[in-house]
């Protein structure tokens, strides 16, 4: 009885141990953020804060960028979700309850682009997009954004619909509601769980990007985070790392929230539906 | 059903995927065509103006042993990314399918660093890298391991070893996701009849866990080495390809080539070649999971 006692003790206090060694970054970087100047230097560093201070924060957002980047990021991540999800929706539902020659030379593309590298398709859509005079437009972004947010949304959505049960819809239709309005009525609200879900992870994917966003933008008044923050890193001969982790806190908040939510629908969104499992 | 009906069912599938459709052939099979046509000619970037160079855009690049060394670089970081996270990602698996205290806690904060954006977990690790004030050094010196401060990222091969160990901690949670839901799924029974025969614990994660995870895990390795092979902007964050070229992988000298040196033929040459790679990566992956492709409704 105590030998079992004690292992599950043992058991608990190695993989806790793990647990926070991994998720030690992320403390770092709140700490770090909360740090007046002096002690981010100081040698030993102190492992929290000994002064918290809120000072870099409010540096970030008087004296920096970061807002504009902030409100560009997610300017690109709603319109690039609004546009993909909408698409997605009615392409899932093509792919999943009808049957027509060349679908599944559809669902085999859609799996095929989401494994494309982003360096393929960045030279071409750079240059279309500066031929559309898009070039330090945020909508050019969002174009570069459908690339990936539309086979990932894609992919997604075809998984949560395939998870609907077709009954209540026929049950629907006999009863004289037309395809349409057996959508919106029977499919729309049970689908609507993995609708939000997949917005968010696409939203997520628009926020995190980096490669698309340094190339196509060169002002600094339509960067969006990824870039905006970096090129506070390279601006300055002394690194300012407390800015930068603040900076870095305030880049994560949004995904943690969403994170939250999505915790259910994590192995697909992972991509890992796509392992048998 | 009538044919009538049949076909009218068809129109309606077929207009419901039109515009996804119309949005891949625009936005993706397009911009792929024009990269092979990029790559097959000379561009003047100033005028735009091309002219046709045949396959001399390939024959330089593989002419030049940069490219070699980026392709080897590559090789590195993807098999060394690839297998540590499948070592970690499976080993935490393991332990955190068990009786744990706090467990949704714990896996949420396991899981995290795979959304977190990659411009975060960069600043971060090159923070707690940093030679002078880094919270690495720091550690590694009170415990007498280094007599000096190591300068992580500006020297090989410690440059490579930091942007692998990065890659792991940033991409591993995938393995542990799905290592987790196959484990999940291994019957508790396969395990008791084993523990009546007297199984050592080894000798059951040898003989039932390890068998019952191959599946996943073969193309759990397929995927992450795909999505490790293309990967550019963890490597670019946390060394820009350097020191010298020596942790430059394939994506990142497409980059350089394409918008640094304005060479598009040999950028697209780059990155078409990458394509041949990925096509073979997805031939492996469609063979070896044929009964799951898109068609498991």
């Amino acid at each position: 009885m105590i030998g079992r006692r004690l292992r599950f003790a043992a058991y608990n206090l190695l993989v806790w141990s793990v647990v926070l060694a991994i998720a030690f970054p992320l403390m770092w970087m709140t700490s770090t953020a909360l740090k007046p100047n002096a002690e981010t230097f100081a040698v030993p560093p102190t492992l929290l804060p000994v002064h918290p201070t809120l000072e870099h924060f409010v540096r970030l957002i008087r004296e920096t960028p970061f807002l504009v980047y902030m409100a560009n990021s997610a300017l690109v991540g709603l319109m690039t979700t609004a546009l993909v999800i909408v698409v997605a929706i009615a392409g899932a539902y093509g792919l999943v309850r009808f049957r027509f020659p060349g679908r599944e030379a559809v669902a085999h593309l859609v799996l095929f682009t989401y494994l494309l590298p982003a360096v393929v398709l960045l030279l071409p859509l750079y240059l279309t997009v500066s031929a559309m005079g898009l070039a330090n437009s945020l909508f050019g972004l969002v174009i570069a954004y459908t690339t990936f947010c539309l086979p990932f949304s894609l992919w997604l959505l075809r998984s949560f619909l395939a998870g609907i049960p077709i009954d209540l819809e026929e049950a629907a239709m006999t009863d004289g509601a037309n395809r349409f309005r057996a959508f919106i009525d029977v499919v729309l609200p049970q689908a609507l769980p993995g609708i939000i879900s997949t917005a968010l992870f696409s939203f997520i994917l628009s926020w995190n990007e980096y490669l698309y966003a340094l190339v196509f933008i060169n002002v600094d008044d339509r960067k969006t985070l990824p870039p905006g923050v970096l090129t506070m890193l390279n601006q300055n001969q002394n690194v300012e790392w407390a800015l930068l982790m603040a900076a870095s806190v305030l880049m994560t908040v949004p995904v943690l929230v969403f994170f939250s939510f999505l915790q259910r629908h994590l192995t697909r969104g992972f991509g890992a539906g796509a392992v048998k499992g | 059903m009538s044919s009538v009906l049949l076909r009218r069912e068809r129109a309606i599938g077929i207009a419901l995927l039109a515009p996804t459709v119309l949005l891949f052939g625009v936005l993706i099979l397009y911009p792929m065509l024009q990269s092979i046509w990029l790559s097959l000619h000379r561009t003047n970037t100033l005028t735009l103006r091309q002219n046709w160079a045949g396959l001399d855009n390939y024959a330089d690049l593989f002419a030049d042993p940069a490219f070699w060394r980026s392709f080897l670089n590559t090789l590195i970081w993807t098999g060394g990314a690839m297998s540590l996270q499948l070592v970690v990602g499976v080993g935490i698996a393991l332990l955190l399918h068990g009786s744990l205290v706090g467990r949704a806690l714990a896996r949420g904060l396991v899981l995290f660093p795979y959304l977190l954006p990659t411009a975060v977990a960069v600043l971060v690790w090159r923070w707690l890298f940093n030679d002078l004030y880094g919270f690495l050094n720091s550690v590694l010196l009170r415990l007498g391991i280094i007599e000096h401060p190591l300068a992580w990222l500006s020297q090989m091969p410690d440059a490579m070893i930091s942007v692998i160990l990065v890659g792991t901690w940033k991409f591993f949670p995938f393995v542990v996701i799905a290592v987790l839901a196959r484990l999940q799924a291994i019957p508790d029974a396969l395990y008791e009849a084993a523990r009546i025969d007297g199984a050592s614990r080894f000798a059951m994660f040898k003989d039932i866990t390890l068998p019952q995870l191959s599946g996943v895990l073969s193309i759990v390795v397929l995927l992450r080495a795909i999505w490790d092979f293309k990967e550019f902007d963890l490597v670019y964050l946390m060394t820009g390809g350097g020191p010298g070229i020596g942790t430059q992988t394939l994506p990142i000298l497409v980059y350089r080539q394409a918008f640094q040196m304005l060479n598009f033929g040999r950028g697209a040459a780059v990155a078409a070649t990458m394509c041949v790679f990925m096509l073979l990566f997805f031939a492996i992956y469609a063979w070896a999971n044929r009964r799951l492709v898109v068609s498991d409704r």
